[in-house]
């Protein structure tokens, strides 16, 4: 890693005289793909010098720039500021819309856990609204991260219970069990991505580098929860609904063909503040906090309640816990 | 219990005058409990709902409930709302004009300050007038427990709440109130797993009070249609 961290190569003149000028990335781009074109005909329909307004060419110019985009692990400092630039750009020119994308790494001494209270769910599904409307979720195909089953009182099985119910909640003899991805200690999803899309970072959250995904899914299939979310097509958010506070690793704009799914809010938590769904919640059902705080309310929580988690014989180690009054 | 049954517990407990609570007090809401002196409120609440902004989220340092002193004696505060700007400057009832732009827990309390009908006084109320002027008042849990207004309300200073110990509490401390009784909800809450933690994970630790969730007079969550349904067909379980 010693070398990833380290600064861009100065340009010297065995570059061939290209990066001497006085060219940023971009310009250097546009200066390669006119060439291209110029040279190839038969990519001239992909060709920037072929886009009807200057707009469009800055969009296209934009576009080839992610070909040489690096995970986002490799990037140095100043690569991820311009691939923030360049996405802020994009989000600008395609949309008009004015988004902040942030690149806030995890805070230091600080490990996400998540309580469930199954005895004050209601089931009235205004986390998952809350959901939808922070991580720009896809309203077209109406992708929900989270899912509230209705259970019948005494059992917990997810295969006879219902996470389709519409009806006046709470209804009786039920409870009710929210899933969403639990940022597993041993993520099952982490290891089978045949491209290191995806991975945990050192507060817990399992993220995706969502320009790294190549759309395989087969982390979808390793999930046992059901947690992963798959863009058959390009998602659709109106833009004057777009959540303009953002993170790289979180609720930026997805495209057609990447794997997405919960981060615990990531923009929000990382700078302190509660998840989405947490701060939406009517009964005060979710809890959120620091693992490693002994004083914080989730290690209360460990420590005096009533507590399961899902599928744990699969050892994947969730780091959400239900919990009863 | 059915309706009909249930209204006549309301009707019993709301309006006698005289009704014991589970205890066995003779409790009088035209009258303050025996032995219980009167306390007005305290300058240092007046001027601290004096200099809450409307609008703006203020707290106040929670102090400890009569039977049980928290976890670890951990430090928390309780949110207090004031009522939004837009939320009514005035409201015209009767022939008195109640200022509602309200203090502390102003926005959940629609005819806060008590004094503008209640002017210090001792309540005197006709059996009529307290169905008129509190008629948005739901008295389900006065209902189940044997409870009357002065059970839980100060008759001399209807500002004020009245615990059983004799103690006074101010409608910032409801939650002292609740504790009498739902001394586990209270314990959770203060240690974090009832409730709702306001501004963050990190930091401040700022929770809402009992009443900002719970209808004191209706205390429970009552049912609606949630958001809508997520589009799933089912196959092995429920997949992605």
């Amino acid at each position: 890693m010693s070398d990833d961290s380290a600064p861009a190569r100065p340009a010297t003149a065995d570059d061939g005289g290209i990066l001497q000028k006085p060219m940023d990335r971009r310009g250097a781009l546009g200066f390669l793909a006119g060439g291209l074109a110029a040279g190839a005909s038969a990519i001239s329909a992909c060709s920037p010098l072929n886009a009807a307004t200057p707009k469009e060419r800055e969009i296209r110019l934009l576009e080839w720039e992610e070909f040489t985009q690096k995970h986002y692990r490799r990037m140095t400092e100043a690569e991820r500021a311009e691939t923030i630039e360049r996405l802020e750009r994009l989000a600008k020119l395609r949309d008009n819309e004015d988004v902040t994308i942030d690149t806030t790494d995890a805070q230091p001494g600080v490990l996400f856990g998540y309580a469930f209270n199954i005895s004050k769910c209601q089931g009235f599904r205004s986390c998952v609204e809350a959901c939808i409307n922070e991580n720009n979720l896809d309203r077209h195909a109406d992708t929900q991260y989270i899912r509230i089953f209705e259970m019948e009182d005494g059992v917990v099985d997810l295969d006879s219970a219902d996470p389709t119910y519409q009806h006046d909640v709470p209804a009786e003899g039920h409870f009710y069990l929210g899933t969403q991805c639990f940022q597993c200690a041993n993520p099952p999803c982490v290891p089978v991505c045949p491209v290191g899309a995806t991975w945990q970072e050192p507060d817990g959250i399992v993220v995706i580098d969502y320009d790294w995904c190549v759309g395989c899914r087969a982390c979808m299939a390793a999930c046992p929860y059901w947690a992963r979310r798959f863009n058959w097509d390009a998602p659709e958010v109106p833009p004057e609904e777009v959540n303009p506070n953002q993170h790289y690793l979180g609720n930026r704009a997805r495209h057609k063909g990447c794997v997405e799914k919960c981060t615990f809010c990531i923009h929000r938590t990382r700078k302190g503040r509660l998840p989405a769904c947490v701060e939406a919640c009517p009964t005060g059902a979710r809890v959120f906090g620091n693992l490693l705080d002994p004083n914080s309310e989730i290690r209360w929580i460990l420590a005096n309640k009533h507590l399961f988690r899902l599928k744990e014989e699969l050892a994947t180690e969730p780091r959400f816990w239900y919990f009863s009054d | 219990m059915n309706r009909a049954m249930r209204g006549a517990v309301i009707c019993v407990s709301v309006i006698a005058p005289v009704m014991g609570c589970r205890e066995g007090h003779q409790v009088r809401w035209d009258q303050p409990p025996p032995g219980v002196p009167l306390v007005q409120v305290d300058s240092a609440t007046a001027a601290r709902n004096a200099a809450l902004e409307p609008g703006v989220l203020s707290t106040v340092q929670a102090t400890p409930v009569l039977r049980w002193k928290g976890p670890d004696q951990r430090p928390f505060e309780v949110a207090l709302r004031s009522a939004a700007p837009e939320a009514g400057h005035s409201r015209t009832f009767g022939t008195i004009t109640l200022p509602i732009a309200l203090r502390t827990r102003g926005a959940g309390i629609s005819q806060y300050p008590c004094t503008s009908c209640h002017q210090g006084k001792k309540v005197v109320m006709a059996n009529q007038r307290i169905a008129d002027a509190h008629n948005n008042i739901r008295p389900v849990h006065p209902a189940q427990t044997g409870a009357v207004c002065s059970t839980c309300h100060l008759a001399d200073n209807v500002e004020l709440l009245t615990l059983m110990s004799g103690e006074h509490a101010t409608l910032d401390e409801g939650y002292r109130l609740c504790a009498q009784c739902h001394f586990r909800q209270v314990e959770s809450w203060a240690a974090g797993a009832h409730g709702k933690r306001l501004d963050g994970w990190q930091g401040r630790r700022v929770v809402m009070a009992c009443a900002d969730c719970h209808d004191p007079h209706s205390p429970a969550i009552q049912a609606r249609i949630p958001f809508r349904a997520p589009q799933l067909e089912r196959t092995r379980g429920y997949g992605p």
